[in-house]
């Protein structure tokens, strides 16, 4: 379903030196990659059911894809809300340090803010130019769900989650949602429906209200330039918009072809190249897992 | 004749004749409440073989009767409430309290033999969405509404997620989810939360004997299995328990002549 996979041509992991994984368990999708010495190979993505069968199945079609099994990959870090139930993981590290690296080993060292805004939960992120974490900001509970609720208002909607971030451009005038309370917010749209609104109006008002949401979420924590914006609702241009209206500022465009739900499970990649080197030089790194602030 | 609900979530279509139930269809709401409509009385005419020129009337109820009275030029239109405690007493005669366990909306109605209301309640907007929100737990595991119903009567464990909240209790349960705990405990957390959001509802209406449960949410057991435990009453589920409010337009319908 919402799988797939691409392998980087130019590489043959047949002479390589170094093959690592970094494994995504996320609340909603788990997302895998794969680095041949260094350089991204091959990544997949399926749908999280459970964790652990979820880990093994976004291993797998990475790893069909690729022809390597899993003995090839001399390292792998599992991040993610699941990555304590990755039974082949080597080490956990939290999705907040893996996001940082991603962004900035994708973006440059300019990158300060890196919002990660996912299916169930939402972080802010501020890092130093080499990716390591100085401060962050979880969601709290009233926010969480944002981008299911995206997907459950695409639903009742009958239209597609991928077009109803467009739809709600179509129009420049809407009405007010809470912009507190998912739950409110989406009883509230529905109200509207009632009411004769005009869809892409109802759809516009819930994209602000979310939009509004996330970025009170970012000014609470402070904006540092440069800002980029990864996880699936990246991909939404109507938040996307919103947020940038709302804090009066451009994120940093994707230079690359990269999903931008792929760039946590990059970071982990990354690390776990790190950390393998380290482990071929025979410089002990420490074994502690759950590093927040790794560095 | 024809009754049509027309929800936030579903729209449901019934074909009676005189008492005689010949058929009936849901079909998503979605944005298009009209269409909607049409579409789920059309199906409900092909499923029982009547044509629509042969109804004599219809009758429309739901969240958005308002907009296909008008539109579809009905002539009957009647809030949901009114409608479902007719239904309930046309399913079941005995029946004094209904809980209705819509998508977006809970309810609890109080009515004579007759089907005239007496009391109703309806949830606090802090738990709009139950019936949403179940879908939406249902398609997190891969699994449909049913099989997560079924699946929570097989869990040992007692867990909790959040007691207040639907964004909160989804979070707490995916939370639980990503620290591998089984589906089945999970499933039967969330259907005890959503329990207990319902039965904080039903303690300010007095609970007539005998009470009877419709909507989407009826059809799950484990659900009732608890919601009859909490309220510490017998409690029946409708036949057809979605097609409550449709019922109720219909026999509305023929109150009118």
């Amino acid at each position: 379903m919402s799988k797939y996979s691409l392998k980087n041509g130019g590489l043959d992991w047949k002479r390589a030196e170094r093959m690592v994984a970094g494994v995504d368990i996320g609340a909603v999708s788990s997302k895998a990659v794969i680095l041949v010495d260094g350089q991204p190979y091959a990544f997949s993505q399926v749908l999280t059911r459970t964790p652990k069968e979820s880990s093994l199945k976004v291993m797998n079609a990475v790893l069909a894809e690729t022809g390597l099994t899993l003995e090839n990959i001399s390292y792998i870090v599992a991040t993610g809300c699941g990555r304590g139930q990755v039974p082949f993981a080597h080490r956990k590290i939290t999705e907040i340090a893996c996001a940082t690296a991603g962004a900035v080993h994708l973006w440059g060292p300019s990158v300060r803010t890196v919002l990660d805004a996912g299916g169930q939960s939402c972080r802010v992120i501020h890092c130093t130019e080499r990716g390591r974490v100085t401060d962050f900001l979880w969601n709290d509970k009233c926010a969480s769900g944002i981008g299911r609720s995206m997907e459950t208002f695409a639903y009742l909607s009958k239209k597609e989650i991928s077009e109803i971030g467009s739809i709600s451009f179509q129009t420049e005038t809407f009405p007010q949602l809470s912009d507190f309370c998912t739950v409110y917010a989406q009883s509230e749209a529905l109200d509207l429906i009632r009411d004769n609104v005009p869809i892409e109006q109802v759809i516009a008002a819930f994209h602000q209200a979310m939009a509004k949401r996330i970025s009170t979420l970012v000014g609470r924590l402070g904006l540092k330039k440069d800002f980029v914006i990864i996880g699936g609702l990246a991909k939404n241009q109507g938040i996307v918009n919103g947020i940038e209206t709302f804090l009066k500022v451009s994120r940093l465009t994707t230079k690359t072809e990269w999903d931008p739900m792929l760039i946590v499970a990059l970071g982990a990649a990354l690390y776990a190249d790190d950390f393998y080197k380290g482990v071929k030089s025979g410089v002990s790194t420490s074994n502690k897992d759950e590093s927040i602030f790794s560095g | 004749m024809a009754g049509l609900d027309v929800g936030h979530v579903n729209t449901k279509s019934i074909i009676i004749r005189s008492e005689e139930i010949l058929g009936f269809a849901t079909v998503p709401s979605g944005l298009k409440a009209v269409s909607s409509a049409q579409e789920a009385l059309k199906k409900a005419l092909q499923a029982s073989g009547v044509l629509s020129s042969e109804l004599k009337m219809i009758g429309v109820t739901g969240f958005f009767r308002n907009m296909i009275q008008k539109q579809l030029n009905i002539k009957i239109a009647v809030p949901e409430e009114v409608a479902e405690a007719k239904g309930a007493v046309f399913l079941n005669r005995n029946s004094r309290t209904l809980i209705s366990l819509g998508g977006n909306i809970q309810k609890a109605l109080r009515y004579d033999q007759d089907g005239n209301l007496i009391d109703i309640i309806q949830n606090d907007k802090c738990a709009d969405g139950l019936g949403i929100f179940y879908t939406s737990m249902a398609k997190a595991f891969g699994i449909d509404e049913h099989e997560l119903s079924e699946l929570a009567l097989k869990s040992t464990k007692h867990l909790s997620v959040a007691i207040h909240c639907p964004a909160s209790a989804e979070s707490e349960a995916i939370d639980l989810i990503c620290q591998g705990i089984d589906i089945p405990d999970v499933a039967d957390a969330i259907l005890r939360f959503i329990v207990e959001r319902i039965s904080a509802m039903c303690t300010t209406i007095p609970l007539e004997p005998e009470i009877v449960v419709a909507g989407g949410l009826a059809k799950s057991r484990a659900l009732i299995k608890h919601l009859s435990l909490l309220l510490k009453h017998d409690l029946n589920v409708l036949s057809t328990p979605e097609y409550v409010g449709a019922i109720g337009a219909v026999i509305s319908c023929g109150s009118e002549k």
